[in-house]
């Protein structure tokens, strides 16, 4: 089984639009369950030291698969999400 | 049908839409049409209580709605189409550029504050340092995009001009007189990340009828946000434009005193996005001077919301300073814009 790290990326506490991205994630997530991809969401906080230290000034909500930030400053559809961790784990 | 062709419909779709709201807004100016509300305070006043904010409604709907739908689809289009990556890249590279990409693009991207917060600490942590994140932060609430255009098209645009200029000075004052202080040097040093990454970002652009839908969903997202406080606002000017008597306005916010009031009074007493922009219509047309009507506008970076959302990150005397430095503008700036037009 393969395993995929997405963060998503907002203000903590979240706004709506990074609720929605997680969201979109979570949904994504689910259906990629069925095709055997394990992913993991975690929620990254873009005012910690961490997080700008590994991806540098973001406009949230973010979204980073595996490391690398594919999305920013808008909310993607469950469907793109999919597509694009099925590109990263390819 | 062919995805291809499908996709090219559906951008062809929201496009003509929006040259629709594009058109109509022009056609308004063309033909002279007033995007304010037309009621004065002699109509208003001999109305029962409950009718004057419905009356005062229709009439602002009936002329504004083509401004406010003209100003939140633009500024989800700028906000969508905006390259995020590239600016956020370069905002921390050196101070100059810091301040430079400040100024010019807290317009742009800050019409949403769950955008702002995280951008001014993200500034700050990545390197460009206090100075700009301090300064985009005071020209984020004053120039954003769909304050200027309502300040334009309801009050003047030359108002709307003034209020650009004279934001962006304060701003940048702010910033580079803070980056000098102690304390926020302090702040700088505690927050400063040697070298923050801008690397591993690949950003994948989705085909334009996604895009152009999206950037439309955020105007609507905008509306959602803004209106209800918007339209609660407008009730409450309805009152001020039916009661509030003329000669209270003339004595009190005209002249040196009226800067000062009008600045005080901008400022702590919170009012929504866009409606301090209607406020300050309402009692210009009471009397306000033009001074002291930019002065009031210029309040609204230095609220209480504001700054209890930076309080959070910076110490209270990085907040307290630029707080007067922002005072001090909005007043300089009134008294400086109220004595070239000759409305003091």
């Amino acid at each position: 089984m393969k395993e995929v790290k997405v963060e998503v990326i907002g203000p903590d506490p979240p706004c709506r639009r990074c609720q929605a991205a997680k969201w979109a994630a979570e949904k994504a997530a689910e259906k990629l369950k069925q095709a055997g991809i394990m992913v993991n969401i975690e929620k990254a906080n873009i005012m910690s030291k961490e997080t700008i230290q590994k991806y540098g000034v973001l406009v949230s909500p973010a979204i980073a698969i595996n490391g690398t930030v594919k999305i920013m400053g808008r909310v993607p559809s469950p469907v793109e999400v999919e597509k694009l961790i099925m590109e990263v784990v390819k | 049908m062919e995805e291809k062709t499908k996709r090219a419909i559906r951008a062809g779709v929201i496009l003509a839409f929006i040259v629709v709201v594009i058109g109509l807004l022009i056609y308004s100016r063309i033909v002279a049409y007033s995007m304010a509300p037309q009621s004065k305070p002699v109509d208003l006043r001999p109305l029962p209580l409950w009718e004057i904010p419905i009356v005062y409604l229709i009439d602002y709907f009936s002329h504004g709605t083509i401004c406010l739908l003209f100003a939140f689809t633009v500024a989800g289009l700028i906000y969508e189409f905006v390259p995020k990556e590239a600016i956020t890249k370069y905002m921390g590279s050196s101070k100059a550029v810091g301040y430079g990409l400040a100024l010019a693009m807290a317009p742009f991207l800050t019409v949403c504050s769950c955008t702002m917060v995280p951008l001014f600490g993200g500034v700050l942590y990545a390197g460009a340092g206090i100075g700009p994140a301090i300064t985009f932060f005071l020209m984020a609430p004053a120039s954003n995009i769909l304050t200027i255009l309502l300040t334009g098209e309801m009050i003047s645009w030359e108002v709307a001009g003034v209020r650009i200029i004279a934001s962006a000075a304060t701003a940048l004052a702010a910033g580079i007189i803070l980056s000098k202080t102690p304390w926020g040097k302090a702040v700088e040093k505690e927050y400063q990340i040697a070298n923050a990454a801008s690397a591993k970002v690949e950003i994948v652009k989705p085909p334009l009828d996604e895009r152009l839908w999206a950037a439309l969903k955020f105007a609507g997202y905008l509306a959602k946000q803004i209106l209800p406080f918007f339209i609660l606002g407008l009730i409450v000017v309805s009152y001020v434009e039916a009661f509030l008597p003329e000669d209270i306005v003339g004595t009190y916010l005209t002249g040196f005193a009226g800067i000062l009031i009008a600045s005080v009074l901008g400022g702590p007493l919170y009012t929504p996005t866009l409606v301090e922009v209607v406020l300050g219509k309402a009692m210009w047309d009471l009397g306000m001077s033009k001074g002291a009507l930019l002065s009031w506008l210029m309040g609204q970076p230095y609220d209480v919301a504001n700054a209890m959302a930076v309080s959070r990150i910076v110490k209270w005397k990085v907040v307290v300073t630029y707080f007067i430095i922002a005072w001090a503008g909005s007043v300089t700036f009134g008294l400086l814009y109220g004595m070239l037009s000759g409305s003091l």
